[in-house]
């Protein structure tokens, strides 16, 4: 009877223990975080079955030890604090249950030779201790304590060991979790360094200024990282210091106005990074050796030096410093190395444009040099040679005059040489003037200008052929002086024996250009020559000659904002290209009822757009017409010879209602004009510009 | 009576000159440039006593060189060796004078210097 009433009541013990367990493992199943998950086991295991003590212990790393990862009450978190850990295979039950992969249990803790004597846990009586095993894995133990003798059956351990089962297998899943959760960390944090690493790639290839990339190198490296310090060193040309460039925050700025640099050859990871060529690594800076303890940067515990390295020549060294030890990842430390690769590509670009630029000013100041000697050994040339004879030629009449020996005949004949050579040396005037006179830019029609350069050139007009696009019928410049630079190359093409005269007008590559080509069949110029041609008073064609006219249109051409260029060859002529900027073609529209208008002008195409302009009113004859309340008359006129027209102005006192119009405004034949008209303009071609004169 | 050989391209610079010395009481032949002075010099060199060249003329053909003068003096001391020559030149340069005598001239003249020209004549005529 008394072992049936015990029966039951280790039946109902038993039962009990099970419907425990089972809660146990239903309440811990779901729990992922692996913390909590042993925490509230211990507390569950104690609460529900009412023992002691519960704690749970993980095999580490190694695999040589069981350290306790959760413990119940106070013992429990001494223990955890103390880092309680048992050596597997050790004197303890733990240590014995984890070798063994069986539970155990001692009744009577005292008696038990496993038994590890606990100073926390001085009440336990009796232990059990179960394995932790999910599948093949041995995770860790689970022991269970009772301040009760014998307080555990054979029955407790196959409920409990069930419960464990369940809780191995709950820990499996929190572990796998978290390295789930971990991976997933890495892997973002890792596409973060790559997007980062890309961005500073992209960067630096369209950041050529050092003192801008650099920066921007080291701020992105401590926002993307989220560490301390970033720096940038540089080799200077020395190649015995590491010159700081670039340095994050303030303790950047600090060492930047300190001017602070390491020495190459010296004690730090940065000098150790740039000699060896190689990824410097100080996980804890405390115990490295060559560490730089660098006052501005206090906190840091961590550092990598990289080198910036391109075609094997290191070129400096990048610094990344973090305030907590072991801070750099595998992931850090690639995709910095990318960076730094990158940076190391874009610092010898720019290196390589420094180098160009240099190169490109000491080409420049050669030239100008050169240009200079040029220009002063032809101005002595022509300087000499034209007053020479003026010189020569009084010390020869001071002779004559003293020895009272003049001839008459020698003596008109001296006074000619003097004359001729004062006059070339002051026709210079003129031309170094034009080049001086302010130009006023605006939309002119190239035939109308280079009719008039070539016409003030004494070149018939029906000597060029002329071949313009429509669409480049203008260009922004300013007429004078774009028909004093027509004129000169013109009149080159003519001295140097041209028969044609091709000018071709048509549209540039670049869009607003309108390029002007000027083709003779002429002589042509040697190299020699053509390297002399800019060069004022360089001349081959002798003593009437200034040598000012090709630099007078190069000043003219470039002040214009455009751009001349020459191709020639002994033999086969010579080209000019000239780039001005294209204008579009003025709609001409003027109001009605202006009155009659005469315009005395050839059939050009100027006087076409300006018939057309003005309609019915204008009335065109090459003699002066009474009737007209405004007479026009083109200064360039071949159809009628410009002086006898003026005469007849004169005769019929029509000047008063006379306008001279011109593409080509020059001052000493403007005086001469303004006496016989009411006024000399040049020549209109906007609407504007026409309304203007017309009012 | 001295016969001098001037030849120059300016035409100017040789008519002006050609007078100084016709005044000092000089026999002058003149050319315009290398090919001209060359053929005058050709037909009258038993005559000639001295010649007197530009520096920096247009060549022979008329293709522009530089210091064709010298070409021309290379050429005449070629068929009268000993001849007594003067480079007359705009620029006052070492290099060239030094080629010049190196070459056979007994003087470098400079533009400009002019006073001092037909004492300098006198002067290697009657060094012979």
């Amino acid at each position: 009877m008394e072992n049936k009433i015990e029966q039951t009541g280790n039946e109902q013990r038993l039962n009990t223990l099970l419907s425990a367990a089972a809660r146990v493992s239903r309440d811990i199943a779901s729990i992922l975080d692996l913390s909590v998950l042993l925490n509230r086991t211990v507390d569950a295991i104690c609460d529900e079955f009412g023992f002691y003590y519960a704690g749970i212990f993980l095999v580490d790393d190694s695999g040589e030890n069981a350290v306790l990862r959760s413990g119940r009450g106070d013992a429990g978190r001494a223990m955890l604090e103390e880092e309680h850990h048992l050596l597997i295979g050790g004197n303890s039950m733990v240590g014995n249950v984890i070798q063994k992969r069986a539970g155990h249990i001692a009744m009577d803790v005292d008696a038990e030779e496993l038994h590890f004597k606990n100073p926390h846990l001085p009440r336990t009586h009796s232990e059990m201790a179960l394995p932790l095993i999910a599948g093949d894995d041995l995770i860790g133990a689970l022991t269970v304590q009772s301040e009760q003798e014998a307080a555990f059956t054979e029955g407790d351990m196959s409920a409990l060991q069930t419960m464990a089962d369940q809780l191995a297998v709950a820990i499996q899943n929190a572990r796998l979790h978290q390295q789930n959760k971990e991976l997933l960390r890495q892997a973002e944090r890792r596409a973060k360094l790559l997007k980062a690493a890309n961005t500073v790639g992209k960067e630096v290839t369209s950041i050529l200024s050092l003192d801008d990339l650099l920066p921007k190198m080291v701020n992105t490296i401590v926002a993307t990282y989220n560490f301390y310090y970033a720096g940038a060193f540089l080799v200077d040309s020395s190649g015995e210091w590491a010159v700081l460039r670039a340095g994050y925050g303030a303790a950047g700025a600090a060492m930047l106005a300190e001017g602070h640099k390491l020495e190459v050859q010296g004690n730090s990871m940065i000098g150790d990074c740039i000699r060896s060529n190689q990824a410097r690594i100080a996980s804890k800076v405390d115990s490295e050796r060559i560490h730089f303890k660098n006052p501005h940067l206090p906190s840091t515990r961590a550092e990598m030096a990289l080198p910036l390295a391109f075609d094997g020549k290191v070129l400096g060294a990048v610094t990344v410093q973090s305030a907590d030890e072991r801070a750099f990842s595998q992931d850090d430390i690639t995709t910095l190395q990318t960076m730094a690769d990158h940076l190391a590509v874009a610092i010898q670009n720019a290196y390589s444009l420094e180098a160009l630029k240099q190169a490109h000013a000491e080409l420049i100041r050669t030239k100008v040099y050169e240009a200079l000697t040029v220009a002063t050994t032809e101005a002595i040339h022509w300087i000499g040679n034209k007053a020479l004879p003026i010189t020569v030629t009084i010390d020869r009449l001071e002779q004559e005059i003293a020895e009272d020996q003049l001839d008459l005949a020698s003596l008109r004949e001296d006074l000619d040489l003097i004359s001729e050579s004062a006059s070339l040396i002051v026709a210079v005037k003129e031309q170094l003037i034009g080049q001086a006179r302010e130009q006023k830019p605006s939309p002119v029609m190239i035939a109308d200008v280079l009719r008039a350069a070539a016409l003030d050139r004494g070149i018939q007009s029906s000597r060029i052929n002329l071949d313009i696009a429509s669409e480049t019928a203008y260009v922004i410049a300013d007429s004078t002086q774009l028909a004093r630079a027509l004129g000169n190359l013109l009149c080159n093409a003519v001295e140097a024996g041209a028969n044609n005269l091709d000018v071709r007008v048509f549209p540039g590559i670049n869009k607003g250009e309108t390029i002007i080509e000027i083709a003779d069949d002429g002589e042509g110029m040697s190299p020699e020559v053509l390297q002399k041609i800019w060069s004022p008073f360089y001349t081959t064609r002798g003593l009437s000659h200034s040598g000012l006219g090709m630099p007078a249109a190069l000043h003219v051409i470039t002040q214009l904002q455009g751009q001349i260029s020459i191709e020639s060859q002994i033999g086969n002529g010579t080209t000019v290209h000239i780039v001005l900027p294209s204008a579009e073609q003025p709609t001409l529209i003027l109001p009605a009822n202006l009155g009659l208008i005469q315009l005395i002008d050839d059939d050009d195409p100027w006087a076409t757009v300006f018939a057309q302009a003005v309609g019915d009113g204008l009335i065109r004859s090459q003699t002066p017409d009474p009737a007209a309340s405004l007479i026009l008359i083109d200064e360039h006129l071949e159809c009628v010879n410009l002086d006898d027209v003026l005469a007849q102005i004169t005769e019929a006192n029509l000047g008063p209602k006379t306008v001279l119009v011109t593409a080509a405004l020059h001052v000493d034949r403007l005086t001469r004009h303004l006496a016989l008209v009411r006024d000399v303009v040049t020549k209109p071609y906007t609407t504007e510009e026409i309304k203007k004169l017309l009012k | 009576m001295t016969t001098i050989l001037l030849v120059d391209d300016e035409r100017l610079v040789l008519r002006s000159l050609e007078k100084t010395l016709l005044r000092a009481g000089f026999d002058v032949l003149t050319g315009s440039d290398c090919t001209s002075g060359l053929d005058t010099f050709a037909q009258n060199s038993d005559k000639i006593d001295l010649a007197i060249f530009d520096l920096n003329m247009p060549g022979f053909d008329n293709v522009p060189m530089d210091a064709a003068g010298l070409e021309l003096l290379k050429k005449v001391l070629e068929q009268k060796p000993g001849l007594l020559c003067i480079v007359l030149t705009a620029y006052d340069e070492l290099g060239k004078a030094r080629e010049a005598v190196s070459l056979g001239a007994k003087a470098y003249f400079v533009k400009g210097r002019e006073q001092g020209l037909v004492e300098l004549i006198q002067k290697i005529i009657s060094q012979g």
